[in-house]
């Protein structure tokens, strides 16, 4: 009987249990995402230069279990506030605590496990297409990394059993401990909240000098090192903790000041209900405004190395293509190089220990070099003759093939040329206004250049082929392991976070419906009331956003001693992140306008 | 002369439920007049269709046959934004649980209804500390409703009801949570702005006590109006006796 009313119950709310549903589903499926990499030791091992690699995966995944913990609370929250007061009245009617109890158990286990399966499915399916659209789409290598991955699933599953299983285990003794009556009736009303002005004032100073010193540490990294970083991040979650908790709440009470802006339409009220919300939700805005800024900046970091690249392949190598000893399937694919700056050929002869080049050539098409300053590249500049001739002659690695590295190298005059008893081995140099515009073709013409040097092939270390594809392709397979990962990192706490902000909203949502209800009553017109809505849920999206963001862009400067220039293609990831995010705005304002106004028909 | 009328209900017949499905006739064909500055209370037991009449007089349900006018306009044909835009002038509300908004205060709850009509701050001000100091709460507008007495609560909602100067005030069981003592004041306050203001007032009650402060009572029984009472010349007292008595007699 009481499993068959248990069962009317949830068909009433069928569509917010699918809200909860698949914000579950959506949880674990995320958490198996993140799971099926961090796990993944040969991966992440084998796809990263900076041994820290494993490490930040392992912190990552302890973050992501813990804002996963957080997030199950607020869907269990919403979940017992759908129902709570179906479970009084089962009470009111008799029904055994005990009874009650094993139901509610039952029913917070069967959505999880159901979820958790479901989610883990739907996570190698993800995981399968955001892999594949990454690698196709970006020229991306990815070693050893498979989408199911069965320690990645065994932990997603052990994972989410034990959190529902706590969760049962709290709902049953909120409910058993609970007054029936406080079941009916549980409004827990958005009061008005007094402030204490000077306490106020206080924590708004410390907000801002708890970031100023932040921040300081952050672009003085390279001057305070470990010791910076760790002060950064105090003073930031503290800051942002007291900007939340007070400057927010000040500036709410500035516009509530403004007799403009309070005597418009439904104005007032919805300032009330966000001063109410933001100082109800301090802890929550401020955590997510911080996970904002750590998503935002695995993106965005993420991102800076892959477009880092064909910067980087500028300065790795003076020429874009050395044809050396081409066949004639290269020089044919050469003519389809477009934006050429500059040819030059040279003519080579070389014997056991020597290589032997034309003083007129080298005098006339200078040798090209890269220069560096503060051990940074710093340009492509052309080699004087005379230099060669003194001896330095590393320069002309540039035009070499790896078995030609150790030899002496022997400029000489054209009749001393001539004279030498060995083969003439033409090479040509190109440059072009653009290596990446002409990967595809470049590409090709590596491959003849290996068939037509079999050395090539085995090139690795000191002797490796320093020619620019190859060094672009190393580079390339080093920095998009990192892109793939800072795109899953900062995915998978972006989608958490957003749907911790989500449930937390929408489990406000029930005992809003009666304000609504009476302001269309007392005629708000419906858009009215759908504005008000989304200016409030906009503010509470909105706030955490803003301040994740200006986080990310002062904690870029850590990353400007690894990158050229961390804060190049901004507009990339942030547009990523926006679309994501405004996604989640938009469909948390529909669901929660869903709920409030419900009844109010017109 | 003639009095205007401000609510004007004929032949208004209710059917919940969709065809298809089991249908119940809550009104079978009611019609009365409210004349403006009329204090008329609606009694009956309930179940009998009174909150589906007054939704349906306050716009905020439509009635599945007949018209309704208030204020001489006919609201039949509006709808969304117009209906809303309606209710905002020309209606005023009271609940039996107030109904106010617990983070705004008593000044702000008052002031909803004009900034929904986006009047002017001054005359915002105006009008709320006018309707303040005839209910007699001027002294409370600062307090958020958590820190008034039931009787002070309804009393606010009073005032946001009437701030904007509604052609009629609606109130379904406005003394419904309170105590006697209160539910009196709040009650010879509606008498008195009746007389005064000529405000425009209907009743929906199940307690004779606060019938008896109305000029007029309709009964309603099973959807329709099966008596009508008035009160006339006569004191109060006689008219709750009557009230009683008839009671009494209808609901068997
Ligand atoms: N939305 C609805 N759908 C179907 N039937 C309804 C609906 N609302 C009310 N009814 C039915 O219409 C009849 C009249 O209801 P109404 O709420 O108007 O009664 P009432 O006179 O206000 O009663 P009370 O004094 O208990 O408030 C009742 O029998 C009720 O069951
Ligand atoms: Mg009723």
């Amino acid at each position: 009987m009481l499993l068959k009313l248990s069962l009317t119950g949830i068909k009433g709310r069928l569509k917010d249990y699918i809200v909860l549903f698949s914000g579950l589903i959506m949880a674990s499926a995320i958490f198996y995402m993140f799971e099926a990499l961090a796990t993944n030791k040969s991966f992440v091992s084998s796809n990263s230069p900076i041994r820290m690699a494993s490490i930040i995966f392992q912190i990552g995944s302890v973050l992501l279990g813990i804002i996963t913990l957080v997030y199950i609370i607020y869907a269990n929250n919403f979940l017992m506030s759908m129902r709570r007061r179906d479970y009084g009245m089962f009470m009111m009617l008799g029904a055994k605590g005990r009874k009650i109890a094993q139901l509610i158990a039952a029913e917070t286990l069967v959505i999880g496990m159901a979820a958790t399966l479901v989610g883990t499915v739907l996570g190698i399916g993800l995981t399968r297409i955001i892999s594949n659209l990454l690698l196709s789409q970006m020229d991306i290598q990815v070693k050893q990394f498979s989408p199911f991955y069965l320690p990645a699933v065994i932990v997603t599953v052990v994972f989410f059993m034990v959190l529902f299983v706590m969760a049962a285990g709290v709902n049953q003794y909120q409910l058993l401990k609970t007054p029936v009556l406080q079941l009916l009736h549980n409004d827990q009303q958005p009061n008005h909240v007094s402030q204490n002005k000077l306490g106020q004032l206080v924590q708004i100073v410390l907000s801002l000098i708890f970031l100023t010193i932040g921040y300081t540490m952050l672009i003085n990294v390279a001057t305070y090192q470990i010791a910076g970083l760790v002060v950064a991040l105090v003073t930031i979650v503290l800051g942002t903790y007291f900007l939340f908790n007070a400057f927010f709440g000040w500036m709410l009470r500035l516009l509530k000041g403004n007799q403009y802006i309070r005597n418009r339409g439904l104005n007032n009220f919805t300032l009330a209900q966000l001063r109410f919300r933001i100082k109800d939700y301090t802890k929550m805005l401020a955590l997510v405004a911080m996970l904002f800024a750590l998503a935002l900046g695995a993106i965005t970091v993420g991102i800076g190395y892959q477009s880092e690249i064909p910067a980087m392949a500028k300065t790795m190598a003076p020429y874009d293509v050395v044809l050396n000893q081409p066949n004639p399937q290269a020089r044919q694919l050469a003519k389809n190089l477009t934006g050429v700056k500059a040819t030059a050929n040279y003519d080579v002869k070389e014997d056991a220990q020597t290589v032997y080049y034309r003083a007129t050539q080298l005098k006339k098409n200078p040798i090209m070099a890269v220069q560096y300053s503060n051990d940074r590249a710093k340009g492509i500049k052309p080699v004087q003759l005379k230099t060669l001739q003194k001896g330095n002659v590393a320069a002309l690695q540039a035009i070499q093939v790896p078995s030609q590295f150790s030899k002496d190298v022997k400029v000489v005059t054209d009749a001393e040329f001539s004279q030498i008893a060995s083969g003439t081995i033409p090479i040509k140099t190109y440059r072009v206004k653009d290596f990446m515009a002409n990967l595809s073709v470049i590409k090709k013409i590596h491959t003849q250049q290996v068939i037509a040097n079999p050395e090539l092939a085995k090139g690795q270390g000191a002797l490796m082929d320093g020619s620019k594809y190859v060094n672009y392709q190393m580079a390339n397979g080093m920095f998009s392991g990192l892109e793939f990962m800072g795109f899953f990192l900062g995915i998978a706490f972006l989608a958490m976070l957003a749907s911790c902000l989500m449930f937390k909203i929408l489990s406000g949502a029930a005992s809003d419906v009666k304000r609504y209800t009476m302001l269309a009553k007392i005629g708000t017109r419906r858009s009215l009331l759908k504005q008000s809505i989304a200016k409030e849920i906009g503010v509470l999206f909105c706030l955490p956003g803003i301040v994740g963001s200006i986080h990310v862009l002062f904690g870029l400067q850590l990353f400007k001693q690894i990158m050229l220039n961390p804060y190049q293609n901004l507009w990339l990831p942030f547009t990523i992140f926006m679309i994501l995010y405004v996604g989640y705005y938009w469909v948390t304002t529909w669901l929660y306008q869903g709920i409030v106004l419900k009844t109010v028909t017109q | 002369m003639d009095t205007p009328t401000v609510v004007s209900i004929k032949d208004v017949q209710k059917t919940y439920g969709k065809p298809n499905e089991k249908q119940y006739t809550a009104l079978k064909g009611i019609t009365f007049d409210v004349k403006q500055g009329e204090f008329v209370g609606i009694m009956g037991a309930s179940g009998s269709g009174k909150t589906t009449l007054l939704n349906i007089l306050s716009t905020l349900d439509k009635p599945t046959a007949g018209q309704v006018e208030i204020n001489g306009q006919a609201i039949n044909g509006l709808k969304g934004n117009q209906l809303a835009d309606f209710r905002a002038k020309e209606i005023g509300f009271m609940f039996q649980d107030f109904n106010l908004l617990e983070n705004l205060t008593a000044y702000e709850n008052m002031a909803l209804p004009l900034t929904l009509q986006n009047v002017g701050g001054k005359q915002v001000q105006d009008f709320v500390t006018s309707i303040a100091k005839t209910l007699s709460i001027d002294r409370l507008l600062n307090k958020y409703p958590t820190e008034l007495s039931g009787g002070q609560k309804q009393r606010v909602a009073a005032a946001r009801a009437l701030v904007h100067k509604p052609a009629i005030l609606f109130g379904d069981e406005p003394t419904g949570a309170l105590d006697s003592k209160s539910a009196k004041e709040l009650l010879d306050t509606m008498a008195q702005l009746n007389e005064q203001q000529r405000v425009s007032i209907l009743l929906v009650t199940h307690d004779p006590f606060s019938a008896s402060y109305c000029q007029r009572i309709l009964f309603i029984k099973d959807g329709q109006i099966g008596q009508e009472l008035v009160r006339g010349d006569r004191p109060r007292k006689a008219f709750y006796q009557e009230i009683l008595d008839t009671l009494g007699t209808f609901n068997h």
